[in-house]
């Protein structure tokens, strides 16, 4: 019961979110820690990702069927994690969450215009 | 019950499998997130411990992220489904005393309705299996003013059916038919000789009823002349006792009253036996239309049953309109057919006949039944639903969703419904063999009921509507409510606001109301069927042994054969050890004796209405002493009355009294026969035609059935009487000792005299009595459960409301006694919520009583359907039973410590 709250919370992010993992994996495989790391540092440190909101994000897209997981050994360490791959599902949200995000984007643009002679 | 284990432990068993290996591997990739994240803040310098904990304080909470996650992988229906079942189960398990009584409730709702409209349908409502039944009719004789005609429907005479079939338009076919109780003998099987009763039909018949042979032909047309008749055809389950489905039967002899019939068809066992006059028929043979049947003189011989088929788009309507003006006019050429009319009815609404009315009694009752149960379940479920008030509201504020209370409220009733409804199928299972065991043996469809599963989906239904009503109501209501106030509200005890116990209390009055109109029901049955069957029957019923014997005319030729045949058993009979007396006779208590016209000096008659009669009755010398009859005055019947003396009679006080009210009748004559009248033939209403002197009065017996007051009744002596001196006799053993105890030794008395001759229908007339108030104990038994389960739903209904009284009062009840009120005004304020419910209910219950008196006068004996004493009784009773129930929880009330209670909560 208690999990209803997260889905309402995580609804104004969860498009964003969802785009930034999809397309940091545009660029390969990657797991939980190093998505994060990649979407703190490609934007400069503004957007940290929370750990509450990554983990069942990725969960929810692999049930959605967009991203696959696989546990694999890591090639710089002598370790396991876990590895989320893109899949062609995964590719065509990308493409419509981008296309979203740029019209979103654009509107808010046109709303925030400078205004002349301030 | 096995399926759902089952499927639950499946459900379960992927389920948890899934999530255990989920949980595993999101906690392993957490893990890996943090080993990274703690190395990265040493690689920054800071020392282990502290990056360990500083990673998990940069992650948050662990658990709940876990917890999303799961609920992600969760959201599959059937999952979350069985887990909401799972948890119901859990929360019925921890209140098992609502669980089973709620169980229980549904099940008794469930099971009883099942069971009865189960019966009610394959008695009366089930399609007929002959092809196009809705065409199919049986036609009647209603006989305005002298019988009732719906109880005691009569049948024409064959030739008024034959004038009825010339003179129609809307019939295809129309056949009159009988069934009489034969001897029948099978050669070959050897078995014994028994009497069977014989279909007596023409083709027209089976063909009316669209049934083929199995194997064989139907009767021809020639065969239906007297003469040509010797030909049978059996049924396959005959077929199958006697003669072990051998093909080669056809051809086979087989003896019915001492004459060869040779088998000519085998017919499938469809026709139930309602369809048939008499009993069920598994022989049939032509109905040889003897040339006398033919003569006016017999117009007035009715009592033929008749099947017809309706011509394809004719209603029941224009048939019956059809044959009531060739009725008028039947009438008006025949003075014998002077106020005789006709009826038509379809086949399929003659199959339950007197029984009918009983059938009503019993829906009604259990349909209360259902309703009592619902409220019950529904009052069952607000008082736990609002004493989970504070539960929900807790739940709600810790995060939970309406959607997720209602799907948790939803799983619960579901499960509840669900469970109740198999135990009430296995109720419904008990309950339908129970019936079959008991049921009277004039109901032998009930031997063929099963659970009907629309009646069983239709009462689940119900039971699911109602608790899904009451049920869910309280998640939206208490979802909607605002938490705070809940809890504050419930912060006390739980309570439920004050309009819930006002709905509770009204359920409570409901269910009082319909328990006091089924205890009211029962009661009056319970009466009428003691007064019937411990009624005087005028005779010493106890130990008395009868059987029945037919001496078919082939072999006993003439009535001195008879009238010889039947001394000599009946004198090998009182010979026996064991036999104290023992007479022949065709009239004893508390069975119908056929009514004979008489003349009677000083009672002239011009009209047919107005001619004196009575019950009569064939007897010998022994009939008195056998059955215990008392003589008033004048003398019994002796030996020396023989065939060759003159011709005496005994009459009844009732006779007396209505024929000789201030004479002395002991030498008078009386004629037995009709008068001489226009339009009554003498051959008419039999039989005898002789001049009696009365030498006796006899005490009155019942001779007209149990129901009806003892009428006159005139017993002469078979052996001065050649014209009645028939075949149909019985015997009548007074025993020593238990009467079952001489009945093979009076069948080999009998073997001795004609091998032929089976003894049929034995049986003592204590059971006689049984068996023909045998349809009166089955609604009596049936409708005396049923209060008593309504009694119990009941009582269950008030307990709970007064406890759920008490526990939520019990800080005012607390404050009232530490202010000095004393255990017994406690006990009173308690009782007193629970007592006017009761009493409520019981004047409601009364009202519907009364307004109900039309149904049930019909099937009362001897007390009025307001019968004063159950009118005042059964409300007694149901608030004693209620004061009962009320104290149990009351009396807690002594247990509550002022002190204690007021500091709780």
């Amino acid at each position: 019961m208690t999990a209803k709250k997260a889905p309402n919370r995580a609804e104004l992010l969860q498009g964003t979110l969802d785009m930034l993992i999809l397309r940091t994996l545009l660029f390969g495989p990657a797991h939980g820690h190093q998505i994060a790391k990649h979407i703190q540092r490609t934007t400069d440190d503004v957007l940290q990702v929370e750990h509450g909101s990554l983990y069942p994000a990725l969960h929810r897209m692999e049930r959605k069927g967009w991203i696959v997981a696989k546990w694999e050994i890591a090639k710089d360490r002598n370790r396991e994690f876990k590895y989320y791959r893109l899949t062609l599902a995964g590719k065509k949200q990308l493409v419509r969450e981008q296309s979203r995000w740029k019209q979103l984007a654009g509107a808010v643009a046109t709303v925030l215009r400078p205004v002349r002679g301030d | 019950m096995r399926v759902w284990d089952w499927l639950r432990s499946r459900i379960a068993r992927v389920a948890v499998w899934r999530r255990r290996d989920r949980d595993a591997d999101v906690q392993r990739e957490l893990e890996a997130h943090l080993e990274l994240e703690s190395e990265e803040q040493r690689d920054s310098g800071v020392p282990p411990e502290e990056a360990r904990y500083a990673a998990r304080r940069a992650f948050g909470n662990r658990t709940r992220v876990q917890e999303d996650v799961r609920e992600i992988w969760s959201a599959n229906w059937l999952e979350r489904f069985a887990r909401d079942v799972q948890y119901a189960a859990r929360s019925l398990r921890k209140s098992p005393g609502f669980a089973t009584v709620a169980i229980l409730t549904l099940a008794l709702g469930i099971g009883a309705n099942t069971a009865i409209f189960s019966a009610i349908d394959a008695l009366m409502l089930r399609p007929l299996p002959f092809t196009a039944a809705d065409q199919l009719v049986r036609i009647y004789s209603v006989q305005k003013g002298v019988f009732n005609t719906f109880a005691n429907p009569d049948g024409p005479s064959a030739l008024d059916v034959r004038d009825f079939a010339r003179r129609s338009h809307s019939f295809q076919n129309l056949v009159a038919y009988d069934t009489w109780a034969k001897n029948v003998s099978f050669d070959e099987s050897a078995g014994q000789p028994e009497q069977l009763d014989v279909g007596l039909v023409s083709a027209a018949y089976f063909e009316i009823l669209g049934i083929r042979p199995i194997i064989g032909r139907l009767f021809s047309e020639d065969e239906n002349q007297e003469g040509k008749n010797y030909v049978a055809a059996i049924s396959a389950q005959l077929w199958r006792n006697r003669f072990d489905s051998d093909p080669s039967v056809l051809g086979r002899k087989v003896r019915i009253n001492g004459e060869p019939y040779t088998v000519v068809a085998v017919m499938p066992d469809v026709i139930p036996a309602w369809v048939e006059p008499g009993r069920h028929s598994n022989i049939w043979t032509p109905f040889p239309y003897s040339p006398d049947m033919w003569a006016e003189s017999g117009r007035g011989e009715r009592g033929y049953a008749v099947l017809a088929r309706l011509k394809p788009g004719v209603s029941l309507e224009q048939a019956q309109a059809d044959l009531s003006v060739i009725a008028a006019a039947l009438a008006a050429e025949h003075p014998v057919d002077e106020g005789v009319g006709v009826s038509v009815k379809r086949l399929a609404d003659s199959r339950v006949g007197a029984l009918r009315p009983m059938l009503y009694l019993l829906m009604g009752a259990v349909s209360l039944i259902l309703l009592i149960a619902c409220v019950n379940l529904a009052n069952l479920l607000l008082a736990r639903n609002s004493a989970r008030q504070r539960e929900l509201a807790v739940r709600a504020a810790l995060g939970a969703g309406r959607g997720g209370l209602v799907r948790q409220l939803l799983a619960e009733t579901l499960l509840l419904s669900l469970i109740g409804g198999a135990v009430g199928f296995a109720c419904a299972e008990i309950g339908m063999r129970a019936l079959a065991r008991m049921h009277p043996e004039n109901v032998p469809q009930l031997n063929s009921v099963g659970i009907d599963w629309r009646v069983l989906t239709f009462t689940l239904m119900v039971s699911l509507v109602t608790s899904l009503l009451f049920g869910l109501a309280p998640a939206f209501m208490g979802t909607r409510l605002n938490l705070v106030d809940a809890l504050k509200q419930g912060g006390r005890s739980g309570t439920s606001g004050r309009s819930s116990q006002r709905v509770r209390s009204l359920l409570v009055i409901t269910e009082m109301a319909m328990c006091l109109m089924l205890l009211v029901g029962a009661s009056l049955l319970v009466r009428s069927i003691m007064r019937l069957e411990s009624q005087d029957l005028g005779i010493r019923q106890d130990h008395l042994l009868r059987g029945r014997i037919y001496l078919p005319p082939v072999r006993y030729t003439n009535p001195g054969k008879r009238t010889r045949f039947c001394d000599d058993f009946a004198t090998r009979v009182r010979a026996l050890p064991g036999v104290i007396v023992a007479t022949v006779t065709t009239v004893y208590p508390p069975n119908n004796g056929w009514t004979q016209m008489l003349v009677i000096p000083g009672h002239p008659a011009t009209r047919i209405q107005e001619v004196p009669s009575a019950q009569f009755g064939v007897v010998d010398q022994h009939f008195l002493r056998t059955l215990g009859i008392p003589l008033i005055r004048g003398r019994d019947f002796a030996e020396s009355d023989s065939a060759t003396s003159p011709a005496v009679a005994l009459i009844s006080e009732e006779f007396k009294r209505r024929y000789f009210a201030a004479e002395d009748p002991i030498g008078r004559k009386v004629h037995i026969g009709p008068p001489q009248l226009p339009g009554i033939a003498v051959e008419e209403n039999i039989t005898d035609d002789v001049d009696v002197t009365i030498i006796g009065v006899i005490g009155d017996f019942k001779n007209a059935g149990l129901v009806r007051a003892p009428q006159p009744q005139v017993t002469v002596l078979y052996s001065q009487h050649p014209l009645v001196n028939g075949g149909f006799k019985d015997i009548l053993i007074r025993t020593a000792s238990d009467p079952y105890s001489v009945e093979s030794e009076v069948r080999s008395q009998l073997r001795a005299l004609d091998s032929d001759m089976p003894l049929a229908e034995v049986q003592t007339i204590d059971e006689l009595v049984e068996r023909s108030t045998g349809g009166q104990r089955f609604t009596t038994v049936l409708l005396a459960s049923f209060a008593v389960a309504g009694l119990a739903l009941a009582v269950v209904g008030i307990y709970g409301v007064v406890s759920f009284l008490v526990a939520q009062r019990k800080q005012e009840l607390a404050v009232r006694m530490a202010l000095g009120a004393s255990y017994a005004n406690v006990l009173w304020l308690v009782l007193k919520h629970g007592l006017k419910m009761a009493a409520i209910g019981a004047v409601l219950g009364l009202c519907g009583a009364w307004a109900a008196q039309k149904f049930t006068a019909g099937l009362l004996y001897g007390i009025s359907p307001l019968d004063p004493l159950v009118f005042a009784g059964a409300p007694i009773f149901l608030l004693a039973v209620a004061a009962i129930a009320c104290a149990i929880p009351g009396a807690r009330v002594l247990q509550i410590d002022p002190a204690q209670a007021l500091r709780q909560d």
